[in-house]
């Protein structure tokens, strides 16, 4: 088998005296759309910042294609490929929407810090970057300030600018909270578009969302993985019905 | 000679800006530059000239400061250390005869912007760590540090009376040796409009627009590749070497640099310019910098008053108007867009001369409490709107008084009819 997309190994993380992650043993395959689900506070943001390197790890090793990630910082990550979202909208409010999109395709496109380059005058950034406002149905807000946009046309934003570099795993953090039924479609189908051979994870309320996207499913309680599997073994594993699924289906209906 | 170069200088710019609007982007700096060329022959006396250079001075100055200010949301209250350490740089190769002796003057601020940027380097590799306050308090430590060595490293500050020098050594330029005011006037128009031209330039680049996006969001733009600590570096070190060719065009302006030129009181006034201009637009710095050395030069003419004066524009303008006087310009953008904007003329002329004459009212009060104060006993003539009377008579009191009580209120009276028409202007009714 080849080398997994991601691989969580022991991953431990705590607040003080608190362990908020017991433990995690995970592997995400290339290509996988994987979704991590759980009650509130059961950690499913934290093991994200753990991954990004947003937080550091107490204990345990993440490995992006079977490199250790430890000691690097987010923008490090992000340059080997890995790129994320965030469960509160995390965009540039004050700039447009098309400059939001090309910020997020500099580094990909080799420019780094550079001075000596000017980025009206790239058409690949710009047909790059409308290319991306494309596929998120964001072209007619081109030249708005992003904070201006509807509350899941700033979700789609930051979906696009998550995708924009041109990073093969992908993380989403509640993709659709907040949303209504139509527009919670509306990104889902997005992500569906957007991810199409890439590698997903993604944290997620929405049963509907998750078993519509997922091809596995790891079900996260008090720090720890009780469970992993594809979406019907799951819904099945009686620990999970008593742990959160159940309680959570049950709400849906 | 200086002529040719500054008619040439804004092509260069826009040859190499072809993508976008090219005359939209072009336009501004031909004029800007043609105004450049004429300002002498419209203000000819030699005063005129000294302010001029100094407003260009300053204009290069806030543009350094607003890289970091406005565009990548660094709060310095040192700044005027990188223009000092430049300008004192400067003195040193002016004062370096042999070597001075085969540089053409024209040159001279590169070696004030490398100096200002090699201090940026070294302070930059701690201080950009951080934005906000910890940027705001280094800045503020280094600052006061450095102004303190003025006293202690006297080689090269120069001890209290400073360092000077004669820019006249230098290796005559064309045949032209800067002796007279207009010469040093053509040579700080080439550099203001060349240093603004090139930090324009800057804020289109990769590392440019990432310091906008640094300041706005930090965190997203570290998930986008990023390191927020070294775009604010890179920003910090360009923004250091402006501020050093400011520094070198004050050498050869003035000919001397003291520790003036690097304590903080000089730091506090070009944050106060820069922000008085407007942080928001590139463009504000500028009209800041104008702005101010009015205040500075002509006003102080007028009163003693003037810092009072300035102090009380700066506050109204952190208050009322955040965006500065460029903000307060762009605001008037959507209006034209809409073709409203001459709905606004009548409701503008009704309230703000009304809101001038009472300010000047005000004003007035302010000038004759303090003759009435500080002036020496028996000396009760004032002048003032040129006219003279007794500052200790009871009848100019109520003529000022009147005039403001009843400019402003007729400014108050009439506000919500500019307000109502301001809102019109600004709405796309009917037509569109």
């Amino acid at each position: 088998m080849s080398t997994p997309a991601l691989e969580l190994t022991g991953l431990k993380k705590s607040f003080g005296k608190a362990e908020i992650i017991r433990g995690i043993d995970l592997s995400i395959g290339t290509a996988e759309r994987h979704a991590i689900i759980g009650p509130n506070g059961a950690g499913k943001s934290t093991l994200f910042n753990l991954i990004t390197a947003r937080f550091p790890a107490t204990e345990g090793t993440v490995k992006l294609h079977g490199e250790d990630l430890a000691g690097l910082q987010p923008f490090q990550i992000n340059r080997k490929g890995l790129s994320r979202s965030f469960q509160i909208t995390n965009i540039f409010p004050a700039m447009t929407v098309f400059e939001n999109v090309r910020c997020a395709l500099l580094w990909s496109q080799g420019y780094k810090y550079s001075f000596w380059n000017l980025v009206n005058r790239s058409r690949q950034l710009t047909e790059g970057a409308d290319a991306i406002l494309d596929q998120i149905n964001l072209l007619e807000r081109r030249n708005l300030p992003a904070g201006t946009l509807s509350y899941a046309e700033q979700r789609a934003l930051e979906i696009g600018i998550t995708i924009a570099g041109g990073a093969d795993v992908i993380m989403l953090d509640e993709p659709t909270a907040g949303m209504s039924h139509s527009e919670t479609d509306y990104i889902t189908d997005l992500i569906l578009k957007v991810t199409e051979g890439k590698t997903l994870v993604m944290v997620e309320h929405d049963m509907g969302v998750v078993f519509g996207l997922a091809d596995r499913i790891s079900v996260l309680v008090y720090g720890e993985i009780i469970a992993t599997g594809r979406p019907e073994d799951v819904r099945g594993d009686p620990k999970v019905q008593e742990a959160y699924l159940g309680a959570a289906l049950e709400a849906e209906h | 000679m200086t002529d040719e170069n500054l008619t040439t200088d804004p092509s260069r710019p826009a040859q190499r800006m072809r993508a976008g609007s090219l005359s939209l982007s072009f336009m501004p700096w031909i004029v800007g530059g043609i105004l450049l060329v004429i300002m002498p022959f419209i203000f000819t006396s030699n005063s005129a000239l000294t302010i001029m250079n100094q407003m260009w001075i300053t204009v290069i100055f806030a543009l350094a400061y607003n890289m970091l200010l406005g565009q990548g949301g660094m709060l310095s209250f040192g700044h005027a250390v990188y223009a000092g350490v430049g300008g004192f740089a400067c003195m040193h190769i002016m004062n370096a005869s042999d070597f001075f002796a085969s540089l053409p003057l024209p040159v001279l601020p590169v070696f004030g912007g490398l100096f200002g940027m090699g201090l940026a380097l070294i302070v930059g590799s701690f201080s950009t760590r951080n934005a906000g306050t910890v940027f705001a308090m280094i800045s503020l430590g280094v600052g006061e540090l450095i102004a303190a060595c003025s006293v202690i490293i006297v080689a090269f500050f120069g001890g209290e009376e400073g360092i000077s020098g004669d820019r006249t050594y230098a290796l005559p330029f064309f045949g032209n040796e800067f002796l007279q005011q207009i010469d040093v006037y053509y040579l700080t128009s080439f550099w203001v409009l060349l240093s603004a031209a090139l930090m324009y330039l800057w804020s289109r680049t990769p590392v440019g627009r990432m310091a906008n996006a640094v300041r706005d969001n930090p965190e997203r733009a570290e998930f986008l590749g990023y390191s927020a600590r070294w775009v604010r570096f890179y920003s910090f070190v360009a923004s250091g070497f402006f501020a050093g060719v400011a520094g070198g065009l004050f050498a050869i302006n003035y000919e001397i640099l003291t520790e003036e030129n690097l304590n903080t009181t000089s730091s506090g006034v070009i944050l106060l310019v820069t922000f008085l201009g407007g942080v928001g637009f590139f463009f504000g710095p500028i009209i800041g910098a104008v702005a101010f050395t009015l205040l500075q030069t002509v006003l102080s003419l007028q009163t003693e008053l003037w810092a009072f004066y300035a102090g009380t524009l700066f506050v109204a303008t952190v208050m009322f108007f955040p965006g500065g006087l460029a903000g307060l310009m762009m605001m008037h953008v959507p209006a034209f867009r809409l073709g409203k904007a001459n709905h606004l003329i009548v409701p503008y002329i009704k309230t703000l001369i009304p809101g001038f004459i009472g300010i000047l009212g005000l004003c007035a009060l302010v000038e004759m409490t303090f003759h009435f104060r500080h002036a020496a006993t028996g000396d009760n003539e004032m002048t003032l709107f040129w006219t003279t009377f007794d500052s200790h008579a009871i009848l100019p009191w109520i003529i000022a008084i009147a005039v403001t009580v009843i400019g402003l209120g007729i400014a108050r009276a009439t506000a919500p009819a500019l307000k109502e028409a301001w809102n019109e202007a600004n709405t796309a009714g009917g037509a569109a």
